[in-house]
């Protein structure tokens, strides 16, 4: 009879609680409490806090106690309102009380659904609303670092540039800390978008292009060298190996064995100029020519006027025989020397001749002046008289 | 017989040496020549000269701002109305230069004293050669004096000493001037030695002077355009027509004057004379020449300098001994 009676007012409750509160999922379970939440089965991720929307409504008023049943091992349930811990909540007749359940799972949780209920009790009354939480395995924080072309080719003075795409694929933001480890003679700087980093933000399942460029500082002879990068980023790092291909080059230089550019020539003479043809690149100068320009009417020879080969670090010896104009004017001139090989950079020198006249006119005066002392001496002697 | 046409032919072997008395004339010229009022007026002549120009250069320099052979620029900044230095010494050399000699002989004889002093054991080598050698060491005096004026306003107004080769450069042109006054003084002492009066000497130099001075240049152009054919064709004989010019022009003392003292005081004046475009092609212009350089371009003009005075003085010399000189 009693049953009967019970089973006949939750379906009144039920009906009228339908009419009343169109909540999406109400759990009850005697007459005047009931608890109802939103979202009554939630997905999270490892390590994720939540908090649920709890709704407690009573058809009279009550002081409700809050408890949870059936928690899994290990998390901590709490119930939250006006700012702090609460314990029980007072709900007036006819109106619903909101408060919220803070859940923490633990740290080691595993991937999985788990459930608890919670409780409200007044009384003798009692209302459960239970609770679905899917655990779910967070995406591993992953970076990739890729390029489409690692290997490049060129000269020692080359600025090698590649493009690399970083890729998050983690489900966290992550600001990656851009390092390379290159050989000593290279210089490897990153830049987006025109500047030079070496860190940035990257949103999770977002890419960014990046672009290296290796430059080699010193002249670092023709070989492969290989430039790692590395994108880190919290506890993961990805690595990408580039390949720079240095090609040699020769690098010749025009100088003189003293390395003075400026001397003396005089005139009406051949005056020899002594030059060095060094070559300071990585591959051997085919073919070099060595020529000269000099001022209008001087000849300038050059021996040997062609070099069949200067290897890498090596230099020859070259002379030049400089004759100036016959008119030309004392002082200084430029003459520039010039070493071309047939593959790479002609390299020139600019040197400075002071043209000297001969002295030989200067001879010339003093036997003039000899002379006309001479002349004083024969008419002292010819027309000495007291 | 060949024997006795040969000592008739040759002259009379001279006896004693021509140098006895020849420092005391010496110290008696120069001691006259520094004494007399007319030395005294030449030299404050000079001097206030000196003082303006150099005063007016060192303005002329102290806002110009070069910094290169700032001492050879005293002699050569000219600063308006003044002209340089260089350009008053051009006609004071030589109006110092005669003032001293025109009279040196002729005064002798007219105040008949010449035989007096050729009565002392004193050669008449030894009296002209005192006279000439006094007058070049008096004016190697006052120049040197000016010189050493203007070296030391110049430090006083720049604040800073002179280098090494200016000091070298302006000492060059110091013996340059010295010899320029000598020309002068040769010619105006054989000019003393040919015309009994002074006065006649003394106008005979200036009208050297003057004609060297004002007439040589056209003289010079008239020769050259009867030598110039009715049309120049090519460059080479204008060439040649200009180099004509220019080796008739340097017959005057005053163009070798001139040009030495350019070469000398601007260092990087490379040339006297015509430079084609071609002679400049990779030239590093405005760069100076080294001293030597220099030198090698004026020692034409400077061995001819010295050279003339000492033919003057030879000529003088002749006409001088040839004289008969009654007491």
């Amino acid at each position: 009879m009693l049953r009967q009676f019970r089973l006949f007012a939750s379906f009144i409750l039920l009906a009228v609680l339908t009419v009343m509160a169109p909540l999406p999922v109400a759990a009850q379970e005697g007459g005047t409490l009931s608890l109802s939440t939103p979202y009554p089965s939630l997905v999270i991720g490892v390590g994720e806090t939540l908090t649920i929307d709890v709704d407690i409504h009573s058809t009279v008023s009550q002081v409700v106690a809050l408890d949870v049943a059936n928690v899994p091992d290990g998390w901590t349930i709490e119930f939250r309102g006006g700012g702090r811990t609460i314990r029980s909540v007072y709900v007036d007749a006819d109106s619903t009380a909101n408060i919220k359940a803070r859940v923490e799972p633990p740290e080691d949780v595993q991937a999985g659904t788990y459930t608890f209920q919670v409780v409200a009790r007044s009384g003798n009354e009692e209302a459960t609303l239970p609770v679905e939480l899917v655990v779910r395995e967070k995406a591993p924080a992953q970076l990739t670092l890729s390029t489409d072309f690692p290997t490049i080719r060129g000269t020692s003075d080359t600025t090698f540039r590649y493009s690399v795409t970083l890729k998050n694929e983690g489900d966290e933001e992550i600001t990656a800390n851009l390092v390379a480890d290159a050989p000593a003679d290279f210089l490897v700087t990153f830049k987006s978008a025109g500047k030079d980093i070496t860190s940035l933000p990257i949103a999770p399942g977002s890419s960014k292009r990046l672009d290296v460029s290796v430059e080699p500082i010193a002249d670092p002879p023709a070989g492969s060298y290989q430039v790692m990068i590395y994108a880190q980023g919290g506890d993961v790092e990805a690595s990408l190996p580039l390949v720079a291909e240095v090609v040699g080059r020769p690098n010749l230089d025009v100088t003189t064995p003293d390395g003075r550019l400026s001397g003396d020539v005089y005139l009406g003479r051949e005056n020899t100029i002594n030059l060095v043809v060094r070559n300071q690149g990585s591959a051997p100068a085919i073919g070099v020519q060595v020529s000269a320009s000099a001022p209008a009417g001087w000849t300038v020879t050059m021996d040997p006027e062609q070099i069949d080969e200067i290897a890498a670090g090596d230099e020859v010896n070259v002379t030049a025989t400089v004759k100036p104009a016959e008119k030309a004017v004392a002082g200084d001139y430029i003459i520039t020397f010039r070493a071309s090989p047939t593959e790479g950079a002609t390299d020139s020198t600019e040197y400075r001749v002071t043209v000297r006249a001969s002295t030989l006119w200067g001879l010339v005066g003093v036997a003039l002046i000899a002379v006309a002392i001479g002349v004083v001496a024969l008419a002292v002697t010819r027309f000495g008289r007291r | 017989m060949a024997r006795l046409h040969e000592r008739e032919r040759t002259p009379r072997e001279r006896e004693g040496s021509p140098w006895t008395g020849l420092g005391a004339v010496l110290a008696k010229e120069m001691a006259d020549h520094l004494t007399s009022a007319r030395m005294f007026i030449l030299e404050i002549l000079i001097v206030l000269t000196a003082v303006g120009t150099v005063y007016a250069a060192l303005q002329g320099i102290r806002s110009g701002g070069q910094t290169k052979f700032l001492f050879l620029r005293l002699f050569t900044t000219a600063r308006e109305p003044l002209p340089a230095f260089i350009g008053f010494l051009g006609f004071l050399v030589p109006l110092i230069a005669i003032a001293m000699a025109f009279d040196a002989i002729n005064d002798e004889f007219n105040r008949r004293t010449i035989s007096r002093v050729l009565a002392q054991p004193i050669y008449r080598d030894a009296l002209l050669m005192g006279k000439f050698l006094a007058g070049l060491f008096t004016l190697a005096v006052v120049f040197s004096a000016i010189w050493l004026l203007i070296f030391g306003l110049g430090i006083l107004g720049l604040g800073v000493p002179p280098t090494g080769e200016e000091t070298a450069r302006a000492l060059w042109f110091l013996l340059v001037t010295i010899f320029y006054g000598g020309i002068w003084m040769s010619l105006a002492m054989t000019y003393s030695i040919i015309f009994r009066s002074p006065a006649t000497a003394a106008l005979a130099s200036i009208a050297t002077w003057l004609f060297f001075t004002v007439f040589w240049d056209m003289v010079v152009g008239l020769v050259v355009r009867l030598f110039q054919p009715a049309q120049v064709f090519s460059l080479e004989q204008a060439l040649q027509l200009a180099q004509l010019e220019l080796n008739l022009a340097r017959f005057s003392p005053n163009t070798l004057f001139a040009e030495a003292t350019i070469i000398l005081l601007r260092p990087s004046v490379r040339s006297l004379g015509i430079v084609l475009p071609i002679q400049l092609d990779r030239a590093l212009l405005g760069s100076p020449l080294p001293l030597s350089q220099s030198l090698v371009l004026i020692w034409p003009h400077l061995t001819g300098l010295i050279a003339v005075t000492i033919l003057l003085f030879v000529v003088g010399y002749v006409l001088f001994q040839r004289r008969e000189i009654r007491a």
